[in-house]
């Protein structure tokens, strides 16, 4: 009984690294290899910049070009947003990535995010602002590689809310809510 | 020899034999778990299939077609210059092209980048490249299973047949021995040749 169960947990483990095996390249999302995690809302008070946090998961198994991939030939992982006027976005930092060689080519070392990285932007409003929710809509262009090889590059659409709330000076003043502008700027 | 031992080895055989198939299967199929999400698939066992036919500009602006080097045994490379594993193949493929290319090899690399051709060609000038590249066309990928991902590679008879392809970037000893067996059909006659290449 006791070899039974010896065998059985040997058969389940080959069981488990075949299917590991056979997911390998599985993708994330619907023919992504980056997700988008949501934004929790973004509150703007007008005059004054606020720093949204985009978080991105990669599949497992990949790896993407960091922002700064370290050879002219590599396509960098760039963040655009596209906010409603009266909002305007700022500058996008992003994180270092991580130095690392590869089985396909062990004597070079590429600048890659792998797992999970977080890109910043300022984001700021016009002293016309109204308060109100506004949607910015943006985009993630990114490459993807697993070990031994490589995807074409992606576009990631990405959307979050922000809120402008009253301005500081003008709180007294009563305004009526706008909502969204319909002026997308692209 | 016990009976138990003798269970005991045959499951650890049964147990390497199934992790050596996951991890093959997962690198031969290469992209086919991406059917699920929406990407296109490759058409399936492409062995023995006649490769289609297409008509590509070389960096110099001039047409080639597939077709042209009936009579040849190609290499079918589709790369791209942002391709890390990509670029290892090259060199071997410059070393592979110099052995073969008197017994009838051909290699041709399609470039899948959308970087233009100045680009491409400075970098195949790089690499040393001394076989023939073509410039991309999405169509073209299509026609070969929608190419998902780089270096996906073909190895096509003096006939026009898919030998064998593989996804994903494979070792030198694994090209060359698929290089052998594409030069090692005999091309049939006119009358009797697959069509379509």
């Amino acid at each position: 009984m006791r070899n039974f169960g010896l065998y059985a947990s040997l058969l389940l483990l080959a069981l488990t690294v075949t299917s590991r095996a056979d997911n390998f390249l599985d993708t994330p999302g619907k023919g992504s290899y980056v997700s988008f995690e949501p934004v929790q809302t973004v509150t703007i008070v007008p005059g004054r910049p606020s720093t949204v946090q985009l978080h991105f998961r990669i599949g497992s198994g990949y790896h993407i070009n960091s922002n700064r991939p370290g050879s002219e030939l590599l396509i960098p992982t760039r963040v655009k947003l596209m906010p409603p006027s009266d909002i305007m976005a700022g500058r996008i930092t992003y994180p270092a990535g991580k130095t690392l060689s590869f089985p396909f080519a062990l004597e070079e070392k590429l600048n890659v995010y792998t797992e999970e990285f977080t890109v910043k932007a300022l984001l700021s409003s016009t002293r016309a602002a109204m308060p109100g929710k506004f949607t910015v809509h943006g985009q993630l262009h990114y490459q993807a590689c697993t070990n031994n090889a490589c995807f074409p590059p992606k576009t990631l659409p990405l959307q979050f809310d922000v809120r402008v709330s009253k301005h500081l000076a003008s709180s007294r003043s009563t305004s009526t809510h706008r909502g969204q502008s319909p002026h997308i700027r692209r | 020899m016990n009976r138990n031992t003798v269970v005991l080895m045959v499951v650890i055989v049964l147990v390497a034999v199934m992790i050596y198939a996951g991890v093959h299967n997962s690198r031969k199929s290469g992209y086919r778990a991406y059917a699920n999400s929406g990407d296109k698939l490759p058409a399936g066992d492409v062995k023995g299939k006649t490769a289609p036919d297409f008509t590509l500009n070389t960096l110099e602006g001039q047409a080639v077609k597939l077709s042209d080097y009936r009579g040849k045994a190609v290499l079918l490379n589709f790369w791209a210059t942002w391709c890390g594993p990509c670029k290892v193949e090259m060199p071997w493929f410059v070393d592979l092209q110099k052995q073969y290319g008197s017994q009838g090899l051909q290699i041709i690399g399609v470039a899948m980048d959308d970087s233009g051709k100045d680009a491409i060609d400075k970098f195949a000038k790089e690499m040393g490249v001394n076989y023939l590249i073509l410039q991309g066309k999405e169509a073209v990928g299509d026609a070969y299973g929608g190419v998902l991902g780089l270096p996906t590679t073909f190895f096509i008879d003096r006939n026009g047949r898919i030998i064998d392809s593989s996804a994903g970037l494979i070792g030198k000893g694994e090209i060359e021995e698929n290089i052998k067996k594409a030069l090692s059909v005999e091309p049939e006659s006119k009358g009797t040749s697959a069509g379509g290449q």
